[in-house]
């Protein structure tokens, strides 16, 4: 390697290197200010590695503890936080694996069946799925809200994972058709000569063959419910049915924020996600390229 | 038990892809659907398989109608041109699977895998995913597949076509190998007129959805029913000549203004009539010198293809022929040479219908 490639990598490394500070900072200092007693953070100058390391934040959220911060170790009277902090963790469990869960079942069927039968309109509907992505939510949040109003799921989590799986199914669907298209039809006429029905075909081959592309559309599907907002504060009024989203909102109380609550409850929130991230890594690549090659 | 397919006709909306084919499967015979693409073979297959449905006609097993069967429940095997192996699964498996779903106790399922594997010498292969053989091996597993089942009817869309030229040989002789040790009556598609040749005990020529001619290889090639057929078959392909026809006993043909007498006429009857004359380069002698009966022309291409040289020739003012000689042949461009015809081996074809005339008589 001469001097100039030398030069172009290392500069490649700082850029690289400037990006991926630029991206984790904000982690990094969550992570930081949750780890530090209340004292500690608003210290001036502010450190990123604590003076002191303390898991309070984190046993107050979980136990439902109220924080204290005044000099005297007085609890302030709040409302809603740190109690509901679980309850609300739940919430966002359940709505986000629920959603997915329907998403990904009738996203799945839905894209088999437009790939492999043949009716009146399958060409077009793929593309018009995605019609619905040029909407802004805002803009369909409301008539949302009334339907969900007239069907009496208003201020349950019904509402929002039916909600969730409003916006999620379109694309799923989208992506796993451009994955079918790329599933060999031979393979299941291979199956069918070995004697295997319609279902099991679908089962047996044709499903792990696209589990790549149900993966992608799956944390896909997780992410846009886990992380939503918006349809948690329209359609949810009473603080223990929130989701993680909107009741993390809580912790600003009045003119006092608690920031260790706030920081500790980013980092619960994120910890999922990450790891979720990080175990289906391989497959989302694979997934998303299959889908764009292919479709 | 022979397979009868009976007035099987297929359209795909306006187009009709089979017209009415009636074809007989010996038991154990290798039988090979041939033709150029588009002419109908695989949607044939296809048919015989359950996938596609005909849009009328019948096949029969024996006595049994099977044509209303689903394809599983036919207890065929096909062998698909891109093999179409599971790809998650390993060789052991996809071998295995059409017993699985049969519900075959798993000894046994071990067991006629194993033998499989052993007569296809993939035993070492079990364990791996179709992704880490090559082209060859998963041809094999491909079969190994469809002859675990012991089906009664083998069907093969192409199978040969993916894999490179050397190997293709080599798979070639040992499908048909295999076919003699398991006498499971097969049916084959390809375009390749050699490997149908070669393998076949008996060719169905198609074009446009037309069984052309259905015989053994050696009649499809020495008497081919129509000019499709005898240009289809063989290599290099017949030669055509117009302006030929049958006059007082002989074969004439049209120099240009004189016709030169090139053979006793094979025919009986002594009525004038025009033929299209087809002779293979193989069936041509060059000579040196005029003699009776041989038609004066001029060399004006010589190709070596290993054992043999191509002799491209004119004659007249401009007819054109290819004869095949053997490669020692001192033939250079631009020799006067004098070409003899085999009368025996002349095909005379009916201008208009470009029917056979020696099979019409018969008929």
């Amino acid at each position: 390697m001469n001097a100039a490639d030398t030069a172009r990598q290392a500069l490649a490394y700082l850029v690289l290197l400037l990006v991926t500070f630029f991206i984790c900072f904000p982690l990094i200092w969550a992570l930081s200010t949750s780890l530090k007693p209340a004292k500690d953070v608003m210290a001036t100058p502010p450190r990123v590695i604590p003076r002191e390391v303390t898991l309070a934040n984190y046993r107050n959220l979980i136990t439902g503890k109220q924080q204290y911060f005044r000099a005297d170790q007085s609890y302030v009277p709040t409302t809603a936080a740190p109690q509901h902090f679980t309850a609300w963790f739940g919430n966002s469990v359940v709505v986000s694996l629920g959603s997915t869960l329907i998403s990904i079942v009738i996203s799945t069927l839905a894209a088999y069946s437009i790939t492999r039968f043949r009716y009146w309109g399958r060409r077009i509907v793929p593309y018009f799925s995605l019609l619905g992505y040029m909407i802004p939510s805002i803009i369909l949040v409301f008539p949302l809200f009334l339907v969900m109003a007239e069907f009496r799921l208003t201020n349950s989590l019904w509402s929002l994972t039916f909600g969730y799986v409003s916006i999620t199914l379109p694309f799923c669907m989208w992506l796993l058709w451009a994955f079918f298209r790329g599933i060999p039809i031979e393979l299941e006429e291979a199956a069918m000569m070995d004697g295997a029905g319609r279902l099991r075909v679908f089962v047996d081959i044709v499903l792990p063959s696209a589990m790549p592309g149900i993966i992608a559309a799956a944390i896909f599907s997780m992410i846009v419910s886990w992380n939503d907002y918006l349809f948690a504060r329209v359609f949810i009024n009473s603080i223990e049915n929130l989701p993680l989203t909107v009741g993390v909102m809580h912790f600003f109380e009045g003119v006092h924020v608690d920031w260790g609550l706030m920081m500790a409850s980013a980092v619960l929130m994120t910890l999922p996600m990450a790891l979720l991230f990080m175990l289906m890594q391989r497959h989302l690549v694979a997934g998303f390229g299959a889908g764009a090659v292919k479709g | 038990m022979t397979i009868r397919l009976e007035h099987i006709c297929k359209h795909f909306g306006p187009v009709e892809v089979l017209k009415d084919i009636h074809l007989d499967f010996p038991e154990r015979a290798f039988v090979t659907l041939v033709g150029p693409s588009g002419c109908g073979k695989t949607t044939l297959l296809r048919i015989l398989a359950g996938l596609e449905s005909a849009s009328s006609g019948a096949i029969y097993h024996g006595t049994q109608k099977v044509s209303d069967l689903a394809p599983g429940k036919r207890d065929v095997a096909m062998v698909f041109q891109s093999y179409a192996l599971y790809p998650h699964m390993n060789v052991f498996r996809n071998i295995a699977y059409g017993l699985k779903v049969r519900g075959t106790p798993k000894e046994e399922t071990e067991q006629r895998v194993r033998d499989v594997a052993r007569v296809l010498e993939i035993e070492h292969l079990l364990e791996r995913k179709p992704k880490q053989l090559s082209g060859g091996q998963r041809q094999r597993v491909a079969l190994g597949r469809a002859m675990v089942r012991k089906p009664w009817l083998f069907l093969m869309d192409e199978p040969l076509s993916n894999l490179d030229a050397k190997l293709r040989v080599t798979m070639r002789g040992e499908l048909k190998r295999f076919h003699l040790r398991l006498e499971t009556t097969t049916v084959y598609v390809t375009h390749d007129q050699l490997e149908a040749m070669t393998m076949s005990d008996k060719i169905a020529v198609m074009d446009h959805g037309v069984v052309q001619q259905y015989a053994t290889p050696e009649e499809v090639y020495n008497r081919p029913a129509n000019t499709f057929v005898a240009g289809f078959i063989g290599s290099p392909p017949m030669n055509f000549l117009d302006g030929a026809a049958i006059e007082d006993g002989k074969v004439t043909l049209d120099c240009g203004g004189a016709r030169s007498s090139i053979a006793p006429s094979p025919l009986a009857g002594a009525a004038r009539r025009n033929v299209l004359l087809g002779v293979r380069p193989q069936d041509l002698s060059v000579h040196d010198a005029a003699r009776e009966h041989a038609l004066p022309a001029e060399v004006s291409l010589v190709q070596l293809v290993g054992s043999e040289k191509l002799i491209d020739l004119n004659y007249g003012t401009n007819g054109r022929i290819t004869a095949q000689v053997k490669a020692e042949s001192p033939l250079a461009a631009g020799r006067k040479v004098w070409i003899g015809f085999d009368p025996a081996r002349l095909h005379l074809f009916d201008p208009a219908s470009g029917r056979n005339l020696a099979l019409a008589e018969n008929a």
